[in-house]
């Protein structure tokens, strides 16, 4: 069966494809999970520099309150508000709570709303 | 009515294209199977599967613009035109709208779909309390359609390793029996990263489900009894 | 014994979300109390037995969850065993590296003081 299935050709493209809120939500937290991820060592870094000396750590201080800075940083606020929300709502989906359909995509919808509001009330903030 | 219809034929050699189509529906068609039969009138090289014509066998399983779902329950009332159909997503396709369902029933058959009971057979049935039998209420219904595997990330990208919602949910349906004794067997052998923990609660199982069942709830309350049995 | 079975990944990513969780709670919580902080008192802090175990202890849960966190992606888009088993190795470079460099800066301070 393996050798003729092989020659069989598959529908699976993703952009023909309905997606549900939930599935975006999911999407949403693996490509948060990873930005995280590679944040990760440039916060290790900024973390080891800003213990160094008083002179490095008022540069960083400095660097960082740079509207280039906060502009990007706004990426990984993103990411960071929209993985512990939808975080959350996996750990209570796990025990039960909101697991039925209906919440489920209700769950789905706000934390997908709420992300992108956080890190622009973020940026907002930091600019000004 | 527009349709636009996956087309797949084995022996030409050529890829597979979506074939544009138009019918009109008499009085009395009600769900889209009624007009894929109408359309084979037309077109009788046009392939796909249906027997029950009532969502019980579980045959005619496809993607309807962009969902899983069976022709036989979808309503013509609200579709959206042209209406695209395609075979069930990351299923190898035989012929059209036909799928090798192969594997996904390997899958139902590891899970040991049977009741396994070690204590000696009673001199007539195996009762069951009304509470207990309630238990198996949105497990049983279950028709094998594979509307859920088809639709669920996890199984596209490990198909031959992950069981899939459906495997998963008849799996649950025989830990959840009271009369069956092999509950810790079928926990071990469920216990592993690709077999149960492939799925990540993305719920697009229990969105397409035509028989309305939840085998994303399934899957949640075997992690929990496996959970349970750990502490 | 199965050392790397299914569960074990699972409860080990969502205790340490629970534990993260807490932590970044707390944190955001307690910046609007926190003085405008400068260097010494951020030193005092990282190098202090409060701050040094809290920092130490969130970036421990930081990467046992990205771990299976990352495994778990890569378990589903890197089939090829050998370019899986490069990934894998990839990603656990960074993250002891990540951890390596934070225990030796907490150290340093904590020794400093
Ligand atoms: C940094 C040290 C580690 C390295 C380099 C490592 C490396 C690997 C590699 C190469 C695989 C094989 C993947 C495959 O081909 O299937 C694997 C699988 C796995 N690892 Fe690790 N691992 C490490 C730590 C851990 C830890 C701490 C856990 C538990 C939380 C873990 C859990 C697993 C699991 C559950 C699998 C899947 C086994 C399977 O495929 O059946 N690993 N790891
Ligand atoms: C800040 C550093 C963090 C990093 C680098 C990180 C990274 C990741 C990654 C890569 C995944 C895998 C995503 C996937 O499989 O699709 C993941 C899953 C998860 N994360 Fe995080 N995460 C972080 C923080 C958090 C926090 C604070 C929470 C608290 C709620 C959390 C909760 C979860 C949960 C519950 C999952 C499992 C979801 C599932 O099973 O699909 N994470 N994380
Ligand atoms: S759970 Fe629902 S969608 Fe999945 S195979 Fe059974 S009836 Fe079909
Ligand atoms: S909940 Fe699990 S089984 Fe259902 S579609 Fe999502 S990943 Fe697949
Ligand atoms: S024809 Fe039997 S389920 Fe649709």
């Amino acid at each position: 069966m393996d050798r003729h299935s092989r020659r069989l050709p598959m529908f699976l493209n993703l952009a023909q494809i309905r997606f549900p809120i939930g599935a975006i939500a999911s999407i949403a937290h693996r490509v948060s999970g990873v930005l995280l991820f590679i944040t990760l060592p440039v916060i290790a870094l900024l973390l080891d520099a800003s213990l160094r000396s008083e002179e490095v750590f008022a540069l960083l201080r400095k660097l960082l309150s740079s509207p280039l800075c906060v502009v990007a940083a706004t990426v990984p606020v993103w990411a960071l508000v929209h993985h512990v929300l939808a975080g959350v709502r996996h750990l209570l989906m796990d025990v039960g709570v909101g697991s039925e359909l209906a919440r489920a995509r209700a769950s789905a919808r706000v934390v997908l709303l709420a992300a992108p509001v956080v890190a622009l009330l973020f940026l907002v903030w930091g600019l000004s | 009515m527009k349709l636009s219809i996956y087309r797949f034929d084995p022996e030409s050699g050529k890829p597979p294209r979506m074939q544009a189509y138009e019918v009109r529906p008499e009085a009395g068609d009600k769900k889209l199977l009624d007009l894929l039969m109408r359309l084979r009138v037309q077109d009788d090289s046009l392939s796909f599967r249906r027997s029950c014509r009532e969502g019980v066998c579980g045959s005619d399983a496809m993607n309807i613009n962009g969902r899983n779902g069976l022709a036989c329950l979808t309503a013509l009332d609200g579709l959206k035109e042209p209406l695209v159909l395609r075979p069930l997503p990351g299923f190898p396709v035989i012929r059209d709208l036909i799928v090798d369902m192969t594997q996904f029933f390997a899958h139902y058959h590891s899970i040991k779909p049977w009741l396994i009971n070690s204590e000696p057979l009673p001199e007539r049935e195996r009762l069951q309390s009304p509470a207990e039998r309630e238990r198996l209420d949105g497990l049983y219904e279950c028709i094998l359609c594979a509307c859920c595997s088809a639709f669920c990330p996890s199984y596209w990208w490990n198909p031959d390793k992950f069981i899939g919602p459906s495997g998963l949910l008849q799996a649950y349906r025989f830990i959840a029996d009271s009369r069956d004794t092999a509950t810790a067997e079928r926990l071990d052998f469920l216990d592993d990263v690709y077999r149960l923990y492939r799925c990540r609660t993305i719920m697009n199982c229990t969105e397409v489900c035509p028989k309305g069942l939840s085998p994303s709830h399934a899957i949640e309350r075997i992690r929990l009894a496996l959970l349970r049995r750990s502490s | 014994m199965r050392l790397f079975d299914g569960q074990r990944a699972w409860v080990i990513q969502r205790i340490s979300a629970l534990l993260l969780l807490v932590l970044i709670v707390l944190a955001t919580l307690a910046l609007p109390f926190a003085a405008p902080l400068d260097f010494s008192a951020w030193r005092d802090f990282a190098g202090g037995v409060l701050g040094g175990p809290l920092i130490a202890l969130l970036f421990g849960a930081l990467c046992a969850h990205a771990w299976v966190g990352m495994r778990d992606i890569v378990l589903d888009y890197v089939q090829p065993r050998g370019l899986r088993f490069f990934v894998l190795s990839l990603i656990a470079v960074v993250l002891l590296g990540v951890l390596v460099r934070v225990l030796l800066s907490l150290a340093a301070v904590a020794l400093a003081a």
